[in-house]
């Protein structure tokens, strides 16, 4: 039977935590164990600021939205359900939508254009392990099927998860119809989908 | 493409939208609603979002700053440790806060830093005027600060915090009151600063019913809806 106190007093010291795959952690986060949420957080901090500072191009901003959604997974670790995908995939997902809420709760006004440029204190991240290798390759894999979609198609998508546009808002924009747009969005992803299931070790 | 809902018209569409996070709230919340009934835009969901859960990956990767670490990691310790402070008293009131491994004590796990940790007391309750007559409680409360005190008095539902030699709060930053029931804490709008010689009465906002600990941390003006930085007071009521 489950002992919070040897839970919460680290029964588990924090090198063992480490061997563990994500979804044994999140049961030990689920009961309270704040050791175990570290080597989470560790894990896919990178990735999850990453993101957000791409979405929302402002630092204090991004780190707003990272902080929400891990308190959020800590708070909420009950939630995760691993039959419907890893927890970095759940913790991207909650990232994006509070970046998404963030972006359109402040109106940031120069979101329109996503750009790499005029971002201070970039520091790459560390690569350590072969996963991270591997996720070096899905990196490219996924950029190079980005790029190769025709330019109308990677603009939607880039507009609408990365800058966090709804649709209409991209159809006004580029001055298209809306079903245009979610034309071409369909059109992508569905391509996408394409090059990266050909791809080897592709993204599910 | 399967039309089962006539009456919704992104049937076929929305589901690319909708995995990239396009759809408006009120378009997200009917298409939710269509899914239940379309098989096809399930289908269509199921695939596309593989490709959007990958989107993440294209963005270059970056160090996430440390000090974004010790803000989500000190706010995650403190919840931890309250927990672990209720749990016990469930079965065994005191022995968590007595017997826990060197290091791992709860407040140990809130104070964080080795200057904060040292001046850390363990709490102590005084029953003023026996369990029958006597309705005022003083729990005496952990502080992080070297010399500083912190008294709960909890009389008639209400509670009082009685804080003596506490540094200021650092500039453009104010102490502020949190008060945990189940769950996380709750910010108050209870923002204080201290006298010259440290001192501060507070009123703590609100029925004290079913309250499990009052907390106090150091935010910016105004306060915070989570705590920034872990707590310099925390009174934990057993």
């Amino acid at each position: 039977m489950f002992n919070p106190l040897r839970a919460a007093h680290g029964e588990r010291s924090a090198a063992h935590l480490r061997v563990l795959a994500d979804e044994e952690l999140m049961q030990l986060v689920y009961r309270g164990n704040a050791d175990a949420f570290e080597v989470i957080y560790d894990r896919h901090c990178e990735a999850a600021f990453s993101l957000a500072l791409r979405m929302c191009r402002q630092r204090s901003l991004a780190e707003d939205v990272v902080q929400e959604a891990f308190l959020s997974l800590w708070r909420s670790g009950a939630r995760y359900d691993r039959n419907r995908g890893s927890v970095r995939t759940w913790t991207l997902g909650i990232v994006h939508n509070r970046a998404i809420d963030a972006l359109r709760r402040k109106a940031v006004r120069d979101r329109g254009i996503v750009e790499d440029e005029g971002i201070e204190e970039r520091v790459p991240a560390r690569e350590r392990t072969e996963v991270e290798f591997a996720r070096r390759d899905e990196a490219r894999e996924i950029r190079e099927a980005l790029q190769q979609l025709p330019a109308e198609q990677s603009r939607v998508i880039e507009l609408a998860y990365f800058a966090g546009m709804t649709h209409h808002e991209i159809a006004d924009a580029l001055d298209t119809p809306v079903g245009t747009v979610k034309g071409r969005m369909r059109l992508g992803l569905q391509k996408m989908r394409g090059a990266l299931t050909d791809a080897p070790g592709a993204a599910t | 493409m399967s039309g089962e809902l006539p009456s919704y018209d992104g049937c076929g569409e929305d589901a690319a939208p909708y995995v990239l996070g396009a759809l408006t709230e009120t378009e997200h919340e009917a298409f939710l609603a269509h899914l239940r009934e379309c098989a096809s835009c399930r289908e269509e969901v199921a695939t596309l979002q593989a490709v959007a859960n990958a989107l993440p990956a294209a963005v270059p990767q970056l160090a996430a700053p440390a000090a974004l670490r010790d803000r989500v990691l000190s706010t995650v310790r403190t919840e931890a440790a309250l927990r672990t402070a209720d749990a016990a008293r469930g079965t065994e009131p005191r022995r968590a806060l007595l017997r826990g491994r060197p290091g791992r004590l709860p407040w140990r796990l809130v104070a964080g830093s080795a200057a904060a940790s040292a001046a850390a007391v363990l709490a102590a309750v005084l029953l003023l005027g026996g369990g029958s007559t006597g309705s005022t409680r003083l729990y005496s409360a952990k502080v992080s600060a070297p010399a500083a005190s912190a008294t709960l008095r909890v009389s008639g539902g209400r509670g009082t915090l009685q804080i003596a030699h506490m540094p200021r709060s650092a500039p453009g930053k104010v102490y502020e009151v949190w008060v945990k029931r189940a769950g996380a804490p709750q910010p108050t709008d209870a923002l204080f600063t201290v006298s010259a010689d440290g001192a501060a009465t507070v009123a703590v906002p609100g029925d004290m019913k079913g309250v499990t600990a009052v907390m106090v941390t150091a935010e910016p003006e105004g306060g915070s809806r989570v705590p920034t930085s872990a707590p310099v007071i925390v009174a934990s009521l057993a």
